[in-house]
């Protein structure tokens, strides 16, 4: 039998691969503040004592691609978008800092100020606690002003600023939990003084649905073609059986 | 089988979520102090197929690897407790919050429930109650042959009695806020229950400590805008279209793969 069967079958299977992959992507084009992942193939030809003749493929993330989403209206006071580059500092659930666009923010009972998936958002010195207050202004450079409860309106009072980091692209990844963090060895971000933030305004996903949906059906074409280099390889091993029959 | 299959499917029941809390928030857009509620999405975890850094050979190394997303689900939902507007009914017992806090009604269990509706009517005691037959906290009786009743901004509660030249305050009501309303539990009934991530309620008299004035002869209306909600029934709508195409895809390559193999 033809060990091209094999190759066939690694193409196959990596098309699968990359397929989740898009459609990973396609699933979260509602997602506030999501960023789509690249996803390519490689050849990964094999070495050795032989005739390089086998070539096989390999799927990988290169990348995800940081463009920015568009920005939709909300109008909430704690719904905060930014604007151009810069990512919004968070503290992931195992306790390390890890950085998202999600600025859908709201207060928990303690008045902690978290993301809306309940991720305390950093400040200048860790989680940002909010005081019981009427009235919470986010500005655009991230400082948190707020008038406190009882207070006459222009007994207006800053609480923190939200941590706004603004790293090369080349020196963050997107975790296994979805979040942005620093790759391995690199400090984390410092502080940028020029990410700006839009108030009143949600990241929608990056996504592009149409080139999603486009590359998954281009892989699904790919693999029937891999299919059929498989089927072909077993009709050429039935063909060769024939041939050496005793009949 | 195929994993697309799995992760487009956290994609649908996704879209599924988002377009009930959509049609909830249509279908309440008259409902007096309704807060509409927005479903959050987050993307769900991302698994390692190939490790990044892993060694290829010797002295090679595996520049980006493949780590792969598993889809989406929705985190909750959260409501938003933005001020509906509030609309001139001249009813007297029709009080409207301007600004922050709640409305105490005292539910049938002897627990306090939480609300911004303040169409309020007078049972056969005179005890002013909900259109459910709930009391107001604290409990308000007007008494008999009152001709008139008016509600001051800071809650207090003033009869006058046919025959009297004077009103008399017959009670006071007040208003409760808590640190993160979004936290709290919507029971149904335009009512709220405290939870343990809304913090504690605060009493207060209205007009002070940040609490908003209480308005008489109006009421909220629901704080849903219509455009909004029917814009995100759209990209909802077409975003489930897209992912129901990925099902079929991939069902049609292992369709395919077993016809031909």
């Amino acid at each position: 039998m033809d060990k091209a069967l094999y190759i066939s079958m690694s193409g196959a299977k990596q098309s699968m691969l990359a397929q989740q992959a898009h459609s990973n992507n396609l699933a979260n084009v509602n997602t506030t503040g999501f960023k789509n992942d690249f996803a390519q193939a490689r050849s990964m030809p094999v070495y050795g004592e032989h005739h390089p003749t086998r070539a096989y493929a390999m799927t990988e993330r290169p990348g995800t691609n940081f463009q920015q989403g568009p920005l939709n209206e909300t109008g909430r006071e704690l719904d905060v978008a930014i604007k151009g580059d810069g990512w919004i500092a968070v503290q992931a659930p195992d306790g390390t800092e890890a950085y998202t666009r999600a600025g859908d923010l709201q207060t928990d009972s303690n008045g902690i100020l978290r993301t809306g998936s309940g991720l305390a958002v950093l400040g200048n010195g860790g989680p940002i606690a909010v005081p019981p207050s009427a009235k919470m202004e986010v500005g655009a450079d991230g400082t948190i002003s707020v008038i406190p409860l009882g207070q006459p309106a222009d007994a207006i009072a800053e609480i923190d600023r939200i941590k706004l980091v603004n790293p090369d692209s080349d020196t963050i990844e997107k975790g296994l939990d979805g979040l942005i963090r620093v790759k391995n060895g690199n400090p984390a971000a410092p502080i940028d003084a020029n990410v700006r933030l839009e108030p009143g305004f949600l990241e929608g996903s990056n996504v592009n649905a149409v080139e999603s949906l486009t590359e998954i059906l281009s892989l699904a074409r790919q693999y029937e073609l891999h299919v059929k280099v498989m089927s072909t390889a077993d009709q050429n091993s039935e063909a060769a059986a024939r041939l050496l029959q005793i009949s | 089988m195929h994993p697309a299959l799995y992760v487009s499917k956290t994609g649908l029941s996704a879209q599924d979520t988002a377009l009930t809390t959509t049609s909830n928030n249509l279908a309440n857009v008259n409902t007096t102090g309704f807060k509409r509620e927005r479903a959050v999405f987050q993307d769900l975890l991302y698994q390692i197929k190939r490790q990044p850094g892993g060694l290829t050979s010797q002295d090679s190394e595996l520049p980006s690897g493949l780590q792969i997303g598993t889809g989406v689900r929705v985190v909750g939902t959260a409501k938003e407790f933005t001020q509906g507007s509030l609309q001139v009914t001249e009813q007297p017992l029709d009080i409207a919050v301007n600004g922050r806090g709640f409305l105490q009604v005292l539910l049938p269990d002897g627990t306090i429930s939480y609300t911004r509706d303040g169409q309020f009517q007078l049972n056969s005691n005179g005890d002013i109650v909900t259109a459910n037959g709930h009391p107001l906290e604290p409990a308000i009786t007007v008494p008999d042959n009152t001709s008139s009743i008016t509600i001051g901004t800071d809650g207090t509660v003033s009869t006058l009695v046919t025959g009297d030249t004077a009103p008399t305050v017959i009670g006071n009501i007040t208003t409760v806020d808590f640190i993160n309303p979004q936290g709290l539990e919507a029971i149904g009934n335009n009512l709220f229950r405290e939870t343990g991530s809304s913090g504690d309620p605060q009493e207060g008299t209205p007009g002070l400590d940040g609490l908003g004035t209480l308005e008489q002869g109006m009421v909220e209306s629901s704080n849903v805008e219509v455009v909004e909600e029917l814009v995100n029934m759209i990209t909802t709508q077409r975003a489930y279209e897209m992912n129901s195409k990925v099902v079929s895809t991939a069902d049609q390559m292992l369709q395919y793969i077993s016809q031909n193999i």
